[in-house]
This record gives C-alpha cells, sequence and structure tokens, in this order.
C-alpha cells in the first residue's frame, strides 16, 4: 500500500515499520531542533516501536517517547 | 591534511604545572550516561545515581587528585545540546562551559549512542577546550552488537578516547592519565551540520553487529511500556510497593518500633530516668506530652523512620531500574490537559520521595508554564514518603474504601487545578519527546549507599526539625498558646471539618514538616481520637495542605517569593476548602467507612 519514495509522517506508520527521516517540519516552536539534539534529524533511520497509548520509536540505539503531534512533523520514508 | 595531534604532542608536557588555582576539569555529557558515578570515582563524592535522565540538575564540586595534581571537578546536568533550544537544567551546564569555569573537559558518553556524543563532542569542540572523550558502558555496549574502534576514533578526533564501565571502575585511571594529553578535538567544519558529521564519524568507527546478550532486558522494556502488559505490571509495582511501605514499614516495622522498642523499653526508662530530676519544667520538657524523647525522638524514630527508609529502599529500586521514565507513555494524555506532558512525571513520582527535591527536578521540564504548574501540583497534592506512608498506616487500618476516597480525591483535585492551572497561567507547554533508559537490573551496591545517604539526610533534616517542632509545641502549649490557637482555629477545624480542636496543632507541626504533621495525626489516631470519617478528612487536608518550610523555601528559591507566598495561600484555600466540603459530603451520604 505505502510506495517507498513517498514520505509519510511517522504518526500514521504501524509498529515495526522503519524508515529513514526525509525532514522535520520547522515551525515557531523547537521542535525540530530538540529532535535532532536527540538524533532524528534528516538521513536517521527510525523503527516504530509502539503506537499506543504513546508512539515509541527507535533511533540508532535511543528509545523515544514521542506524542502524537510530534510524530505528525516527522517525515519517513519507508524501506 | 595536517596531522590532528601535532598541535597535542608538540606541547611539552611537565608532570606538575604550577597554578594560580586548581585545574577546572567538567564532566559533561548526555543525559544519563553515568557523569554521576565517574564524579564519585575520581572525588570520592558520592552524588546520587539513578537510571533516568535528569537525575543531576545541578552542579555538584568536588575534589580529586591526578598524579600529582590538585584538580576540581565539577559533575554537570546532562545535556543532548549545549545550542539552540535548552532546557534550565542544561542551560546550566552550558553556561559553566561559557563562562569558561572549565578549562579542561571531560565528555562521557554511552558506548552505544556514539553518534549522539559525537555530535555533543562537535558542540563542545566549540569552544575551543582541551577535551577527552570516554566511552562509558562499552560492556553493554557490546552485549547489544555494538563494536567501536576507539584507537581509530582517538586518531581521528586528536583526543584521548579512554573505554570505561564506571561502576567497576574500569577505565578510571586510563583517565586519569590521559587528562595530560587532552586536546582540541577536530570536529564538524565548514558547512556540515553537527548531526552529518555525527552520522558520518560514527558511521566509520563504530559497528553494529547481532546482538549477544540482553534478550531479557530488551523484552522487559518492551513488556513494561506496551498497554497490554504495561497496565498489569503497573499494577503490581504499585501493590509490591505498598507491601514494602505500607505494610512492612508502616504497619510491621513502625508497631515493632513505636509499641515494642520505644512503648515497652525506652520511653518507660526515660520517664523513670527523668523522675530523678528535681524540675518538673525540665522533666515534661523531655518526657512529657510535648516531650523532646517522648514526642520528638519517638515521632522521628519510631513512626517515620521505617516507613522512609523502606519507602527510599523500594524507591531507589524503581528509579535504578530504568521503569520510572516508561510511566510517561501512559500518563502523557493526563498531564497534558493539566498543561504539562508525559514528562512531568519524573518530578511527580520523585515527589513521593520528597517534594523539596522534587521541586528542583522540575528543572528537567522545558517551559516556564510547565515548571511552575508541576510546582503548584507537587506543593498541592503529591505527599511525600513518610506522609504516604502514614497515609497507608492510618487508613490501611480503617479500611481499603477510606484510602480509595482519599487517593480518590486528592487526585481529583490536583487534575482539577492543573486543568485550571493550564488554562489560567499565560505560556504554553512543550512537545513531549522523551528519552526512554534501558531498563537494567539495578546495583545492589548503589541501591545501598543511596538508600543509606537518603536516610542519614533525613536523619540530619527531620530529627532537628522535629525537636525544635517539639520544642515549640511545647513552649506554647505552657504559656497557654496551643489552647487559644485551637480555641481560634476550632471555627474552621470543628465547624468546618468536623475534627477534634487539638487537630489545629498537628496541621501546625504539618507545616514544619509534613510528615511531623502526619505522624501526629498517626498518634491521635493510634489513641482513638479519630472517627474513621474524621481520619480521612484530616489526611486529606493535611495531604493538600500547605508544603512544609523546606519546600516553600525551595520554591521561593527556584519561582520568588511572589509565587511562593501565592501558591502557599492557594493551597491553604483549597486544602481547607476540600476539607469542608469532603466533610460536609460523608457526614450527608452517613459514610463511616
Amino acid at each position: 500500500m505505502w510506495s517507498s519514495d513517498r514520505a509519510h509522517p511517522l504518526s500514521t506508520l504501524r509498529p515495526g515499520a522503519r524508515g529513514r527521516v526525509v525532514r522535520v517540519q520547522r515551525d515557531l516552536t523547537s521542535r525540530a531542533e530538540r529532535l535532532a539534539a536527540l538524533g532524528v534529524g534528516p538521513g536517521a533511520m527510525v523503527r516504530v516501536l509502539q503506537t499506543f497509548p504513546g508512539i515509541v520509536i527507535e533511533c540508532d540505539q535511543t528509545e523515544l517517547a514521542i506524542e502524537r503531534m510530534v510524530g505528525g512533523s516527522i517525515w519517513i520514508s519507508l524501506e | 591534511m595536517p596531522c590532528p595531534h601535532a598541535a597535542v604532542n608538540l606541547t611539552p608536557r611537565p608532570l606538575l604545572r604550577l597554578r594560580a588555582h586548581p585545574l577546572r576539569i567538567a564532566l559533561v555529557g548526555n543525559p544519563n550516561v553515568g557523569k554521576s558515578v565517574i564524579f564519585g570515582r575520581l572525588t570520592g563524592r558520592y552524588v546520587t545515581v539513578s537510571n533516568y535522565p535528569g537525575t543531576t540538575v545541578t552542579l555538584t564540586r568536588g575534589r580529586a587528585t591526578v598524579g600529582a595534581e590538585v584538580c576540581d571537578i565539577v559533575d554537570t546536568p546532562g545535556v543532548n545540546a549545549l545550542e539552540g533550544a535548552l532546557s534550565e537544567d542544561e542551560k546550566v551546564t552550558r553556561d559553566l562551559i561559557k563562562d569558561g569555569e572549565a578549562e579542561l573537559i571531560v565528555q562521557i558518553a554511552d558506548a552505544r549512542n556514539l553518534r549522539r556524543a559525537l555530535m555533543l563532542t562537535s558542540q563542545i569542540a566549540s569552544f575551543q577546550l582541551p577535551m577527552i572523550l570516554v566511552l562509558n558502558m562499552i560492556d553493554e555496549a557490546r552485549a547489544r552488537g555494538v563494536d567501536i574502534d576507539s584507537a581509530g576514533l582517538s586518531d581521528e578526533l586528536g583526543i584521548p578516547v579512554i573505554e570505561a564501565v564506571a561502576p567497576e571502575g574500569r577505565g578510571l585511571a586510563e583517565l586519569r592519565d590521559a587528562l595530560t594529553d587532552a586536546g582540541v578535538p577536530e570536529a564538524a567544519r565548514g558547512t556540515l551540520t553537527h548531526l552529518q558529521w555525527a552520522d558520518e564519524t560514527s558511521r566509520r568507527f563504530r559497528t553494529i553487529g547481532p546482538m549477544s546478550l540482553g534478550r531479557f532486558q530488551e523484552w522487559l522494556g518492551r513488556a513494561v511500556r506496551e498497554p497490554l502488559t504495561g497496565v498489569p505490571i503497573l499494577l503490581a509495582v504499585l501493590y509490591l510497593t505498598y507491601l514494602v511501605v505500607g505494610v512492612l514499614g508502616a504497619q510491621t516495622l513502625v508497631g515493632l518500633l513505636e509499641q515494642g522498642l520505644f512503648g515497652t523499653y525506652l520511653n518507660p526508662w526515660a520517664r523513670a530516668a527523668a523522675a530523678h530530676l528535681p524540675s518538673a519544667l525540665v522533666r515534661d520538657f523531655l518526657v512529657g506530652e510535648y516531650g523532646l524523647i517522648t514526642m520528638g525522638i519517638t515521632y522521628a524514630i519510631a513512626i517515620v523512620l521505617p516507613v522512609v527508609t523502606t519507602f527510599f529502599l523500594a524507591f531507589g529500586f524503581l528509579e535504578d531500574s530504568g521503569y520510572i521514565p516508561r510511566l510517561a507513555i501512559f500518563s502523557d494524555r493526563l498531564f497534558r490537559a493539566m498543561g504539562l506532558n508525559g514528562k512531568a512525571v519524573l518530578p511527580m513520582v520523585l515527589g513521593l520521595g520528597c517534594d523539596t527535591m522534587a521541586t528542583m527536578t522540575t528543572r528537567i521540564l522545558a517551559t516556564p508554564k510547565e515548571r511552575l504548574i508541576a510546582i503548584l501540583l507537587l506543593a498541592l497534592g503529591v505527599p511525600c514518603s513518610a506522609q504516604l506512608a502514614t497515609i497507608m498506616g492510618i487508613l490501611g487500618g480503617v479500611s481499603f474504601p477510606a484510602l480509595m476516597t482519599l487517593f480518590g480525591v486528592v487526585l481529583t483535585q490536583m487534575v482539577l487545578v492543573g486543568f485550571l492551572a493550564a488554562r489560567v497561567l499565560p505560556g504554553d507547554r512543550s512537545d513531549f519527546i522523551m528519552e526512554l533508559p534501558p531498563m537494567r537490573m539495578p546495583r545492589p551496591g548503589n541501591l545501598l549507599t543511596k538508600t543509606g545517604l537518603r536516610v542519614r539526610w533525613y536523619l540530619g533534616e527531620a530529627v532537628p526539625l522535629f525537636l525544635a517542632g517539639t520544642a515549640l509545641l511545647f513552649v506554647l502549649d505552657r504559656f497557654g498558646a496551643l489552647g487559644m490557637l485551637a480555641s481560634a482555629a476550632r471555627p474552621v477545624v470543628s465547624g468546618l471539618l468536623g475534627l477534634p480542636p487539638r487537630a489545629a496543632e498537628v496541621f501546625v507541626m504539618g507545616f514544619l514538616r509534613r510528615d511531623y504533621g502526619a505522624a501526629g495525626l498517626f498518634r491521635m489516631a493510634h489513641d482513638g481520637a479519630l472517627t474513621n470519617v474524621q481520619a480521612v478528612v484530616a489526611l486529606t487536608v493535611m495531604t493538600l495542605f500547605v508544603p512544609c518550610v523546606a519546600n516553600f523555601l525551595m520554591i521561593v528559591k527556584e519561582r520568588g517569593l511572589r509565587v511562593g507566598t501565592a501558591i502557599l495561600v492557594l493551597v491553604t484555600i483549597l486544602a481547607v476548602g476540600t476539607g469542608a466540603a469532603l466533610n460536609f459530603a460523608l457526614g450527608g451520604f452517613h459514610v463511616v467507612f
């Protein structure tokens, strides 16, 4: 169903999905900066571990819990 | 390309340099990588070590002798970045480096997370200070299939790279030896961002193979965060904690100490010994109703100490296991309704240990609004360890519904206040983005050291206050002020809350220390001076009631006198109002528990 050349917001992915971060939407908040400081920036590989009650992802060797809204601004191209 | 070593190697390295002051070394690194363990190893000073990001939120200084030289070492709060948006604890570290308070940086890294560590290395490099990189927890990294070419990395960066397993002391000698070789690292330059450089460098020097160990860890880490298994695990954890603190501590041990040791031996002995004293005043002062021994010491040692000790033990275990941050996943939505996010679970749960310490931990929250709400909720509703256990001790003996009524009322009150505060206070909440530390089996050594130090801290801080409080009550009683206070407070205490007038003095005690007040209630309940309904109302008010002096002072220190006073007034009104409403409701429905 997903085509691998298209990017999807992380918040729409299912547990187990893996992909590369294409971009992190920048807004007036420091969200993108904070994510980058944790290693989640363009080019990083992420894996979705869990989506309920909150999203948990693995990026490199770090497990991160994030809220849906944050997941919505991380765009992933699936592998 | 010039050899990166040239600059370092050509500098003469005398064994002993003459300095105007000891060499200042800062331990810097991502959160939860073991800076405090290494600090402890270098200086011999123990600072609280736990398994969650944000254990250290202030600077700790210590001294170490390296070779023949004395060095000042600073342990700093963990940072994910030194540039851009920083939380308050991260700013503490950034400012230390920016203000030139460190002459040498030892960056501690979690070896597994080399990529994130290098991002930080790259940012530290821009301060042009000599540094060393320590790859800590190299054993855990290897167990997870992560292998690092430290020698290669050292050549590339032009700084010493040390592999270490800090809790076992491995790598510490090498670190001491390497201090003289510290250099300014080669890092991201030109158009390369810190992330891109770290990405590329970590790819070159780190290989990730199949995992050889840690399957159980992995499984447990997953089980506690997924709802189907996580919720039952949470309930089991709460129940076990209750068994350790509420039953073993508050019932068994308190019984042994209060009725056994103090009731049968110490206090009768003290009374017998005091009977030889010529002055009735001195006698009363020591062993009377408000006697230093029969009240002050008995409360501190027999009622509160067992509870605090068992709580710190259970709590330390949870802290070191890595479990507490995972609760954030479940509580994020609830906290969001209160203008916070899941991260607030850390200060809230820490508040169960001590609200004063937890107030300081609110620094890990990102916005001023979040910190203010968290501080308010801590002051309002989170009972500290001693209080929690006296609650369990008293109400556990009444009935389960009584206990649930209290927690229900307090929680509802906190959610309501948080909900309103989120809408009334200006500012924003921040995104919920939280790192989950690996699940680990707590090290018994650290657990015992930590508990021992916390108990000592309790004894050092609480016992003098308990004694001072008892002396104050004694004096007030002598001058008839207690009676006056009781009658002045009668309209509120008896009229609104339906409590015996004597309860007024317990609330005064509660302001000195919440646990002191709670211990007073414990005594009253034991003596049969409280009905079940009165016990529930009194404990609810005490739980919601003003923070203790130490907590109040900490709020003033963190947020200023104006905010402190506002919180004090608000919390007092809420506590009495809620107590009155509860008293009225319980009376109206003829609840007796």
